[in-house]
């Protein structure tokens, strides 16, 4: 895959285009906005074109015949439907995704475009938020869940606290400890920092730790690193906008209780003729006296959800304030994304952080057969099949030399899952799980022989 | 400001340049001149500046490249090349003094072709390849060129990008600025390479023809001979060069979309049009009042007019005819074509097509709104609205050149040069043109300039080559505020 047109410079199409064009695609970005196309312009190489992506001379002018890949994903449905339909119509062959918002474009509507308009991916931002959440919760305390193989294999984010044993020891240390618990350390993240770790390197406080290991063992691996394995069973949702009542409607099919806050009385109505389960509640979510008397301390998780950053982060720091519940805040805007952590809100979900979390697995789509962004967008994790020709077959995963900041997580052959050691060794058609800092992507292409291209 | 980066880029630009002192070599030796020790001499001290400045700079990771140090890497860059460029000079004593090389190189990196060299003839082969390279080096721009070879400048490339080449309405030809560049290094070489099998068929040797074509089409000037193209003495030769010199004024996008079969993107370019209307205007003009005067007849009256007026609107600097001898009006527009210049994107310099054109079409519509003063009317190009910013860039461009034009030539003036001469040096420098009025017409060079004049020349031609700001802002205090 060369060259990708994206239409929707907003925060999405940016972000996407600044992925991409740091892995030497060819990308075009089409907006109506001089602004954000200056922003690209002056921070990314790519090539901004200034229209309409309705406008199928624009979509000419982009060079749209001869891309692979269309992207559309600006803020309105109906541009992003009908610029994947004049797309279609000039470059049939290109494969296109779209992001689509709106609930009415969804169930049926959904299968006729794609079906008719061969749109052939439809993304809905809220819907992968959904994910995350339930992602998140399946796995106990931990900030970030990844998972691979179908859920067989779960990466996990934790946080080291300072009460933790492991402060001030060496990954070796933790290994020698876990008395041959088949897990891996994949990588640090300490302040700003990215550390792919090795035998040698020290374990801090404050630093987020991923952890890779099979399901089956996810109890012990969270037992030995002390967190607390406790069931979610009551969960209150703030906010019951798009995504909350989405949310709402996932978990209470899920089993679990769910109560839902939500400030406009209208709204409130609309929720209780959608939800049979969940507990409807009209009120502010940041009103300490309604919250304590909806037993907001009795909660296990409570999700701030509403469409404003600064009503979640309050909202959260409320809860954790009460009780022992853990929270998930909704983040839109990227840039709090990183400061989270700092003011203690260590689980976060974004509908837009998801939607390019799978549309970049989409564009890697092919012999890679999964990818998360860690923390943003440092370090990727990457399923793909070794290939015959590849230059990790065949010999002890020790004596091959691996580019800087590249480390093989995890190895399945025959529905068998392996934790890798030194002395494992890959074989053609085995599905490897590599991690890898952003620098390294085109290293892992290049030296690995994965390709990643279609 | 991120030293670590700049000093990197700038290493990186050195090595290339340092390397490219292989070719003058070759011509060295199949000369066998005494260039070839001088050439060894100088390529090293430059790999050996441009290793130190790259291995202090080599730790500094990747960053985005903010336009302030794009601006920076630029200017110093292009002074760096133009030290660079002049140590082959200096190494074999074909100056005696330091400011004379780097005279003649800056003015070969900035392709101006103003020269201090008086016997042309008797310097050695390899020496005056190594001249007429500079232009072929500085005509697409060494940023360009390094942006084409080297690949750590990728991330920050626009900047660079946008910092050597300012045009008004900038085009990126594709999505990756490196594919850009390598494309108009493509153009470029594929011409380069046409004129100098045209130019052969006339009956030169390939050292000249190739020599010749570096001044052509980086719209350079200097030459292998003490009568420029004059030397030569042949129609045949004056038409190809005429042609190149042409093709070397119009924006290289241009060229690309001609040859890759969109020939009306450039018959439909507005710049491109009003650039052949100039030219066509001031030949007719050239030819009628030169040929009473000067020729018998018309065709060689337009022959020489011809030649003339390309040869300074694209701000080449060749000459057939020593036009101080020509009446006064043909003299005239000539010293104008020398602040029109040519088209943006081009190798030319001046103030560019373009915005002369946007001048003149913002001072339409001054005029329209004091008839009409309700009346409501924009800026067009190609049918499309220009935005307020860049028509008020463009103006504060004129104003910052015609500025800076003036200081310049009180400058000169008070190192002593005659006022026609001050006039005209610092008009022939600041647009790249090389050959001006009075004692530095050209018949004449610039030998005989008082040294500081010819630092005040040299830094007037790298600020035109940079289009003005890029190297102004670094003498704006705020620039190095944190």
């Amino acid at each position: 895959m060369k060259r990708v047109v994206i239409v929707g410079a907003g925060e999405v199409g940016y972000y996407i285009a600044r992925r991409l064009a740091a892995e030497n695609k060819e990308v075009i970005v089409i907006d109506r906005n001089p602004d954000v196309l200056n922003r690209c312009e002056n921070l990314l190489d790519v090539q901004p074109i200034l229209g309409s992506g309705n406008d199928p001379q624009i979509l000419l002018e982009s060079g749209v015949k001869e891309a692979d890949l269309f992207l559309a994903v600006t803020n309105s449905d109906e541009t992003n439907i009908i610029s994947s339909f004049f797309a279609g119509v000039l470059a049939p062959e290109v494969v296109k995704l779209a992001r689509i918002r709106s609930e009415m474009y969804h169930g049926i509507s959904r299968e006729i475009l794609s079906r008719e308009l061969k749109i052939d991916m439809i993304i809905n931002p809220e819907e992968e938020a959904v994910k995350t959440v339930t992602r998140l919760l399946s796995v106990p305390d931990a900030e970030d869940v990844g998972e691979f193989a179908g859920g067989r294999i779960k990466l996990l984010g934790l946080r080291i606290d300072q009460c933790s044993p492991f402060v001030g020891r060496t990954i070796a240390d933790i290994r020698a400890a876990s008395g041959g618990l088949p897990f891996i350390i994949g990588v640090i993240f300490r302040d700003e920092c990215t550390i792919i770790p090795t035998g040698g390197d020290i374990i801090r406080e404050n630093d987020l730790i991923y952890v890779a290991c099979e399901r089956g063992i996810l109890r012990e691996v969270l037992g030995f690193f002390r967190c607390a394995p406790r069931d979610a069973k009551n969960i209150m949702i703030i906010g019951g906008g798009r995504f909350g009542l989405k949310l709402a409607h996932t978990l209470e099919s899920k089993n679990y209780g769910v109560k839902i806050v939500e400030k406009d009385l209208r709204r409130c109505e609309e929720l209780s003729a959608v939800l049979n389960r969940a507990v409807v509640i009209n009120g502010d979510g940041t009103d300490w006296d309604l919250l304590l008397e909806e037993n907001i301390h009795h909660m296990d998780v409570v999700i701030s959800a509403t469409g404003d950053d600064g009503t979640n982060i309050l909202c959260s720091l409320l809860a954790k304030k009460t009780g022992e519940a853990r929270t998930i805040t909704r983040v839109n805007r990227f840039a709090y994304i990183p400061m989270m952590s700092a003011v203690g809100l260590g689980n976060i979900v974004s509908s837009r952080l998801a939607a390019i979390n799978t549309i970049l697995q989409f564009v890697r789509r092919g012999r890679v057969v999964s990818a998360i962004a860690l923390k943003g967008e440092n370090v990727e994790v990457l399923e793909v099949v070794a290939e015959a020709k590849s230059g990790i077959i065949g010999k002890p995963l020790k004596d091959i030399k691996f580019p800087r900041g590249v480390l093989i997580l995890c190895v399945f052959r025959e529905d068998q899952t392996h934790i890798p050691t030194g002395d494992t060794v890959i074989e053609p058609g085995d599905r490897v799980v590599i991690l890898t800092t952003r620098q390294g992507i085109s290293a892992v292409e290049r030296e690995l022989m994965v390709k990643m291209k279609r | 400001m991120q030293w670590g980066y700049i000093s990197k880029a700038l290493g990186g630009l050195f090595i290339s340049i340092s390397l490219t002192m292989i070719f003058p070599m070759v011509a060295g030796l199949w000369y066998s001149d005494s260039s070839v020790g001088p050439l060894i001499k100088s390529m090293v001290v430059g790999l050996v500046g441009g290793f130190l400045l790259f291995a202090l700079g080599c730790k500094s990771g990747i960053v985005t490249l903010g336009h302030r140090e794009g601006m920076a890497i630029v200017t110093l860059g292009w002074i760096g090349a133009g030290l660079i460029g002049a140590l082959p000079f200096y190494f074999s004593h074909t100056f005696d003094t330091f400011i004379d090389s780097f005279f003649e190189s800056v003015s070969g990196f900035t392709t101006t072709g103003a020269s201090v060299m008086t016997d042309i003839e008797s310097t050695a082969p390899g020496i005056l390849f190594w001249r007429s390279f500079t232009h072929w080096l500085g005509g697409m721009g060494i940023i360009v060129f390094s942006l084409a070879i080297l690949p750590f400048l990728g991330a920050g490339g626009m900047q660079l990008y946008k910092a050597e080449v300012p045009s008004p309405v900038p085009d990126k030809l594709r999505p990756r600025i490196r594919d850009t560049a390598l494309l108009l290094w493509k153009v470029y070489l594929l011409f380069t390479v046409l004129e100098t099998v045209l130019l052969m068929f006339g009956g030169m040797n390939l050292y000249d023809a190739l020599c010749h074509t570096f001044g052509t089409l980086a719209t350079g000037g200097f030459s292998t001979k003490n009568a420029s193209i004059a030397h030569f003495q042949s129609a045949y030769v004056d038409g190809v060069i005429i042609f190149f010199m042409f093709v070397a004024g119009v924006n290289f996008s241009l060229h690309y979309q001609l040859l890759t079969g969109k020939p009306r993107k450039m018959l439909q370019n507005s710049e491109f049009r009003f650039f052949c209307f100039l030219v066509m205007l001031f030949v007719v003009i050239t030819t009628f009042a030169v040929y009473k005067d000067s020729y018998g007849s018309i065709p060689e009256a337009l022959r020489y007019s011809m030649f003339q007026v390309i040869s300074i609107i694209t701000t080449t600097g060749y000459a057939t005819a020593d036009y101080e001898t020509w009446p006064f009006l043909p003299q005239a527009i000539l010293f104008m074509c020398m602040f029109i210049g040519a088209c943006a994107g081009s190798t030319g310099g001046g103030m560019k097509c373009m915005r002369i054109m946007l001048l003149l079409k913002h001072g339409y519509r001054e005029l329209f709104r004091l008839i009409h003063p309700h009346g409501v009317s924009q800026v067009k190009l190609h049918g499309q609205q220009v935005p307020q910013d860049i028509v008020s860039s463009v103006l504060g461009f004129f104003v910052f050149y015609i500025l800076l034009y003036c200081t310049g030539v009180l400058l000169v003036a008070a190192t002593r040069v005659d006022v026609l001469t001050s006039i005209a040096s610092v008009a022939a420098t600041i647009g790249n043109i090389g050959p001006g009025l009075g004692t530095v017409g050209p018949a004449e060079n610039y030998s005989h300039m008082p040294w500081m004049a010819k630092w005040i020349l040299a830094f007037c031609m790298i600020l035109g080559r940079l289009e003005i700001f890029t190297v102004i802002i670094l003498f704006i205090p705020e620039f190095w505020r944190k």
